[in-house]
């Protein structure tokens, strides 16, 4: 999880996802430094994340969940949402990955903002739903790249036939996961 | 008086050298045999148990034949060009050309020119080579370098390009009924249409014109580039393309400073996304 950050450092211009992106990097002034927005601060989101969904630290270590979780929120709705949001207006694949990738920024930051609402409110039910969904976006960072092993390995397709397919993949299944499993816990 | 004497040196080695010239030129015969002659360098003893015995293309240029039965040339062959020296004996019509004699695969060619084809057989020195002896029938091609040229659209089976020569062994589990069974194929790589459509040579290349095509794609747009200024490919995985192409006529091996601006350019966009192909096509990451 960490080396899909740890590619992007040192700075450079030109390595992996950004060999491909040199149209956008040279001709939109902002898309490089948004760029490394994204991709520093979604390490951070996943690793804040991750403590949140445990009862254990839940109960335990209130203040633990209390922090990273306001770590989480400040992250995801100041930068890696907003940043997410204007990449996807790039995005390769043309409109069908561009339509994704910024629906899914916009609905990530939404249930975010929805579920930090919630609990200055002491709605715990409507929290924990709305930050069910929320981490269940953050973690298409990981199930898109999986996806994409998958699709590649048993089609052989091209390249950006590929992307925007994951770039669907990548989330929507996740969504559907989360509803899933949200409508059973609270029926 | 130095100076003096260097004018003088200068003068009397130019003078010698324009002389030599004139009497080599004076002495050229057979001119209309100059140039190069090109075609298939078929294997005709090898040993059995190499798993691929390949055909290749040959060029043998000829630079100049003397009246007292000198000739000088050069061959080019899966991106060795050598340098040939050699006879012509003009009772017999028989041309013995060496190569230098420095290079593991150097030998010795033997041809007759027989109306519009140069017939003839090549011996490797070294007896331990894959391929110990070659033949082939050439006939003579001009070096144009047409920016226009693709690879040809029209092929026999299946009617895409595949590279044959890096396969991957793959196992397939089928069910039928109640039995199940599995099966081993040979995958290959399969380029797209893009090779027989994008021309690197006359296009600026975008990046959007790049995303979607394959590493095979851009390996073999990007290879078209060098074949158009007849570049000898070294690798049998390029030569298995451009080898067959009719217009293709390998006469260096190194082609660098012929490029034009917008092929130099071309050429390091298409390795920038042959890069990003190799390192994350199917790999976990973007």
């Amino acid at each position: 999880m960490i080396r899909l950050t740890l590619q992007y450092v040192p700075f450079s211009s030109e390595v992996a996802f950004l060999r491909i992106k040199q149209t956008e990097v040279l001709m939109v002034r902002w898309y490089l430094p948004i760029f490394y927005v994204h991709v520093y601060s979604s390490i951070f989101v996943l690793l804040a994340g991750f403590t949140q969904f445990s009862t254990a630290i839940l109960k335990t270590y209130k203040s633990l969940h209390r922090n990273a979780g306001k770590l989480y929120a400040i992250v995801v709705l100041l930068f890696a949402a907003p940043s997410g949001i204007f990449m996807g207006c790039y995005a390769n694949g043309a409109w069908h990955s561009k339509v994704s990738f910024v629906g899914l920024g916009i609905i990530w930051w939404l249930f975010t903002g929805k579920a930090m609402l919630a609990i200055w409110r002491r709605q715990f039910i409507v929290h924990e739903k709305m930050m069910v969904r929320s981490f269940t976006l953050a973690l298409s960072a990981i199930t898109l790249r999986a996806w994409k092993v998958i699709i590649v390995y048993s089609f052989d397709t091209a390249p950006m036939d590929t992307y925007q397919i994951i770039a669907w993949l990548g989330w929507v299944p996740n969504l559907l996961i989360a509803e899933y499993y949200l409508h059973r816990k609270f029926k | 008086m130095k100076q003096l004497t260097i004018v003088a040196l200068v003068l009397v080695l130019f003078g010698c050298k324009s002389k030599n010239n004139e009497n080599d030129i004076a002495n050229q015969i057979h001119k209309e045999w100059y140039g190069n002659w090109v075609g298939d360098f078929d294997a005709e003893e090898y040993k059995q148990e190499s798993d691929y015995v390949s055909r290749t293309k040959v060029n043998i240029r000829i630079i100049s034949i003397n009246k007292n039965g000198t000739v000088i040339g050069q061959s080019i062959v899966a991106g060795n060009k050598r340098a040939l020296k050699g006879s012509f004996d003009e009772g017999s019509d028989k041309f013995i050309l060496k190569e230098p004699g420095n290079n593991k695969y150097d030998g010795v060619f033997e041809f007759v020119i027989i109306g519009d084809s140069l017939v003839g057989s090549w011996v490797a020195n070294n007896k331990n080579l894959d391929v110990v002896k070659r033949s082939f029938r050439l006939v003579q091609k001009q070096f144009v370098y047409n920016k226009m040229l693709m690879l040809p659209t029209n092929l026999d089976e299946g009617g895409s390009y595949v590279d044959y020569t890096k396969g991957v062994d793959t196992t397939f589990t089928e069910n039928e009924d109640d039995s199940t069974y599995t099966y081993t194929e040979r995958m290959y790589r399969v380029a797209t249409d893009a090779v027989k459509t994008i021309n690197a040579s006359t296009k600026e290349l975008k990046e959007a014109d790049l995303k979607n095509l394959k590493k095979l794609d851009l390996e073999i747009i990007r290879n078209t580039i060098y074949a158009r200024h007849g570049f000898t490919f070294g690798k049998k995985s390029v030569r298995q393309f451009f080898d067959f192409v009719e217009w293709y006529v390998p006469i260096s091996d190194n082609v660098e400073s012929q490029l034009t601006p917008l092929e130099v350019k071309n050429i390091a966009l298409l390795k920038r996304f042959e890069k990003y192909a190799e390192d994350n096509y199917d790999t976990f990451g973007r």
